[in-house]
């Protein structure tokens, strides 16, 4: 997952380099660190330095790491004869190298031979056992063929050896978000909430989860985690300023027909976020802040 | 209007709607996408639904309800002033091959009928379908070369 200002960085590199400016290998560099998807611009810009051998032999030893980089680029891309002659280049220096067996696995599985992909992933997996990608590479096979059961399956076995892997647990909560499995998609957020407790969007993603189960525990519990959220980002996130309007007028019409055991804890909350929200769309969407007060009209007339 | 069988029921598209929810799936190529419709019965016909315009809705996290919630709302304030309803669904899966219209979409349709019984959704896969909501009638649908050109 990028911060705010690594993907602001980023994407100015690529405009940059979209418009001639050079910084093609940085862009690079950077995309590979980050681990973002940008694949149709790193196949563009990394064949461009590989087809060029002036510019390929001034990288030195990173040639070979551009190499297997553009050819998981070329494989999202599905240019797979321009992944084929990477690969084979690799193969060429490397011989024996798992890394370059793990990369022919991965050809196959974007091929769409999934037996021989799982196969092969097999094979890899006993000589290394702990092969983070490999594992993960087996759920997105079950994720392609449909077998969304098969993924959350090896997901959870992935995630009971490997628990600190982020991107996996969120990677879940979001399989069980489309399959409308939402206690199971709270649990994984809570997980990813313990382990990296300053990060926002986790608490947002729970709230929205918590807010979608219902029920006035969950509502009261999503209220909390949504200023949380407030709270960690700086008061800059409208889904959570919209999130604490949303949960105020269901929880009020929730306890609209019962005694309310505690008062409202904070009754100027929504009246703050809305605030909050009209003072953001003056600033970005001027035109738009009438649909904005119809809309948070509508929220506490339900209230 | 019963429309229980009764008269054939027909829909018309316009190019901004369809074009507006085909470049919202192409940006996302990775995930599974969705866009509510808009329009309203013909004046001139009962049985002919405009659909004038749409607005691409999301591309992750299609299932949960906040912003789901908060997107309706606003849509209908901004689109009644200019005379227009929800009058269907716009889904695109995330894998080329899945037919399927899950559940999310199911439920989403459903809510979207309840208020307009002719609603309409739209799933688009490798070939353009139109899928009616509950009601026997015939679909008409008018960009299907567009579509086959598009993928």
């Amino acid at each position: 997952m990028v911060t705010k200002t690594e993907e602001s960085q980023l994407n100015k590199l690529e405009n940059q380099v979209d418009n001639g400016g050079g910084g093609a290998w940085e862009y690079l560099c950077l995309a590979r660190k980050l681990k973002v998807r940008r694949s149709d611009k790193v196949l563009k810009y990394g064949l461009s330095i590989l087809n060029d051998s002036r510019k390929r032999s001034s990288l030195g030893s990173d040639e070979w790491t551009l190499y297997e980089q553009v050819a998981v680029a070329a494989m999202d891309c599905h240019a797979l004869d321009v992944a084929k002659d990477c690969i084979n280049a690799l193969q060429k220096k490397f011989p024996e190298s798992k890394r370059v067996g793990r990369l022919e696995a991965m050809l196959l599985e974007a091929k769409g031979s999934w037996e021989d992909a799982e196969a092969a992933y097999s094979s890899l997996l006993e000589e290394n056992p702990f092969d983070q990608v490999i594992h993960k590479r087996r759920v997105a096979i079950a994720k392609a063929q449909g077998n969304i059961s098969v993924a959350i399956e090896w997901l959870n076995k992935y995630l009971e050896i490997f628990m600190a892997d982020h991107d996996a647990w969120r990677e879940l909560a979001e399989i069980y978000v489309s399959l409308q499995m939402y206690k199971q998609a709270a649990f994984c957020y809570e997980e990813l909430i313990l382990s990296q407790p300053t990060v926002p969007l986790h608490h947002l993603a729970y709230a929205d989860v918590l807010y979608t189960l219902g029920g006035l525990e969950n509502l009261q519990t999503a209220k909390k985690y949504y200023s949380s959220t407030i709270d960690l980002s700086g008061g800059k996130n409208n889904r959570a300023l919209f999130g604490i309007c949303l949960c105020s007028s269901a929880i009020s019409q929730l306890a609209r027909g019962r005694n309310r055991e505690d008062k409202d804890s904070s009754p100027d909350l929504p009246s703050l976020a809305s605030a909050a929200l009209e003072k953001e769309y003056k600033l970005q969407a001027s035109d738009k802040l009438s649909v904005l007060t119809s809309t948070l009209k509508c929220l506490r007339v339900s209230s | 209007m019963a429309g229980t069988g009764g008269g054939e029921l027909k829909y018309e598209m316009a190019q901004n709607a369809y074009i507006k929810l085909v470049l919202h799936a192409l940006k996302h190529k990775t995930s599974a996408v969705n866009g509510v419709l808009l329009g309203r019965t013909s004046p001139k016909n009962e049985s002919l639904v405009q659909i004038e315009d749409s607005v691409p809705l999301f591309h992750n996290h299609l299932g949960l309800l906040p912003p789901l919630e908060i997107s309706l709302i606003m849509i209908e304030e901004y689109y009644s002033a200019r005379g227009l309803g929800v009058v269907g669904y716009f889904h695109a899966n995330e894998r080329f091959d899945d037919t399927e219209l899950g559940n999310i979409s199911k439920n989403i349709a459903d809510h979207i009928s309840r208020y307009f019984p002719q609603a309409a959704v739209l799933l688009i896969t490798r070939s353009l379908k139109l899928y009616q909501k509950g009601k026997t009638a015939a679909l008409l649908c008018r960009f299907v070369s567009y579509a086959s050109m598009a993928f």
